[in-house]
C-alpha cells in the first residue's frame, strides 16, 4: 500500500523556502544570545511602474558584494566567513569594465555553496548582454555597493539617501538589487 | 542582513521614483520586509542570481527578474524561479540548523561568532577613521 504523499504526488515537508527569521532567532538563541533581532517589517509597499519601456530604460545594479581586498583574509571560493573583507559605505563601480567582487563578508550557505563563480550574485555581465540585445534600453553607467548592516536605522538614513543620490546622478530608472 | 538592506534599499529607491526588482534567496525576510517586487530563487544564500557555472540558469534567471520588474501588477508581487537547487531538498535543513549541532560545536560557533564581531568592530572604526 503506498501512503497518500506518495499517492498525492506531494513534496516532502521539509521541501519548502527555509525559514530564516526562526531558524536565525532559534541559532542566536542556541548559541546563548539574548533579545532576538527584530527584522524590518511594514504593512505598507510602495509602487512605482516602469515609466517608459524596458527597452528604453536605464538599468542599474546594487550588490551587497564587497571588492576584493588584499590583504583582508580569505576571500576566496569556499572561504569561511570573513568580516576583515566588510565594506560600511556606498560604492559604486564602472559597468563598462569588469569586477572582482567577492561575497566572503556576508553570511552565505557555506555548506552547500562555494561562491567559486561571481555570476550567482553580480550579473552584470548579463544584464550587458541584455542591453547588446535590446531587451533593455541600457546599463547605467555605474553600478553600486551596498553595505549590510545590523542597524536598519543607519541602512535607512545614511545609505539609502546615498543609493538614491546617485541613482538621480546617473538617470537611472530601474535598479536590479541582488542579495547575498 | 543581506536580503534586508536590499529590501530596504529597494522600498527607498520606489518611494523615490526608481523602479526596482530584488533577486533573492531568503523569501521569508524580503517579504515581511515588504518590497514591490520580488524574484524568489529557492537556492543556498549566495544564489540569487542563477546556478554557479551555468551561464544558462543565470541568463534565465535574469530574464525572469526584467519579466517581473516590467510586468508586475502590484507591489509585493513574488514570483518562485521554476529552476530547482539539487533533486533531494535536504540541504535546507542544515543552514544555521542549531538542532544539528553538537554542544562542542555550539561552543565553537559561538567562539567564532564573537571573534568575528570583534573583527568587525575594528573594520568599522578604521573605515570611519579614514573618512
Amino acid at each position: 500500500m503506498i501512503g497518500t504523499d506518495e499517492y498525492l504526488g506531494f513534496a516532502p515537508e521539509h521541501d519548502a523556502p527555509i525559514p530564516y527569521m526562526q531558524r536565525i532567532r532559534d541559532y542566536y538563541q542556541g548559541l546563548g544570545y539574548g533579545a532576538p533581532y527584530r527584522w524590518a517589517h511594514y504593512a505598507e509597499v510602495p509602487f512605482q511602474p516602469l515609466k517608459k519601456p524596458l527597452a528604453a530604460s536605464r538599468v542599474t545594479l546594487i550588490t551587497t558584494a564587497a571588492p576584493y581586498q588584499p590583504g583582508k583574509g580569505d576571500q576566496g571560493s569556499g572561504a569561511p566567513y570573513n568580516a576583515a573583507a566588510k565594506f560600511f559605505t556606498v560604492y559604486s563601480g564602472d559597468t563598462a569594465i569588469d569586477h572582482d567582487l567577492r561575497i566572503s563578508h556576508v553570511a552565505i550557505d557555506r555548506a552547500h555553496t562555494t561562491a567559486e563563480d561571481s555570476g550567482t550574485w553580480f550579473p552584470l555581465p548579463q544584464l550587458r548582454r541584455c542591453a547588446a540585445t535590446g531587451r533593455i534600453g541600457e546599463v547605467a553607467p555605474r553600478f553600486y555597493g551596498a553595505p549590510t548592516k545590523r542597524s536598519q536605522r543607519t541602512t535607512i538614513e545614511r545609505d539609502c539617501p546615498e543609493l538614491l543620490a546617485q541613482c538621480r546622478a546617473d538617470n537611472v530608472d530601474a535598479a536590479i538589487l541582488v542579495a547575498n | 542582513m543581506c536580503h534586508q538592506t536590499v529590501s530596504l534599499a529597494a522600498r527607498y529607491l520606489e518611494k523615490n521614483g526608481v523602479t526596482t526588482i530584488v533577486m533573492g534567496c531568503a523569501k521569508d525576510i524580503v517579504e515581511y520586509c515588504g518590497v514591490p517586487r520580488f524574484l524568489f530563487s529557492d537556492f543556498p544564500l549566495g544564489n540569487a542570481a542563477g546556478r554557479p557555472k551555468d551561464p544558462e540558469s543565470q541568463a534565465s534567471t535574469l530574464e525572469l527578474a526584467l519579466r517581473v520588474l516590467e510586468s508586475a501588477p502590484a507591489p509585493r508581487t513574488t514570483v518562485q524561479s521554476p529552476l530547482r537547487w539539487a533533486a533531494d531538498p535536504s540541504w535546507k535543513l542544515d543552514y544555521s540548523n542549531i538542532e544539528r549541532l553538537s554542544p562542542e560545536e555550539i561552543r565553537q560557533r559561538r567562539e567564532e561568532f564573537d571573534r568575528q564581531k570583534q573583527i568587525a568592530k575594528t573594520a568599522r572604526n578604521e573605515a570611519r577613521a579614514a573618512q
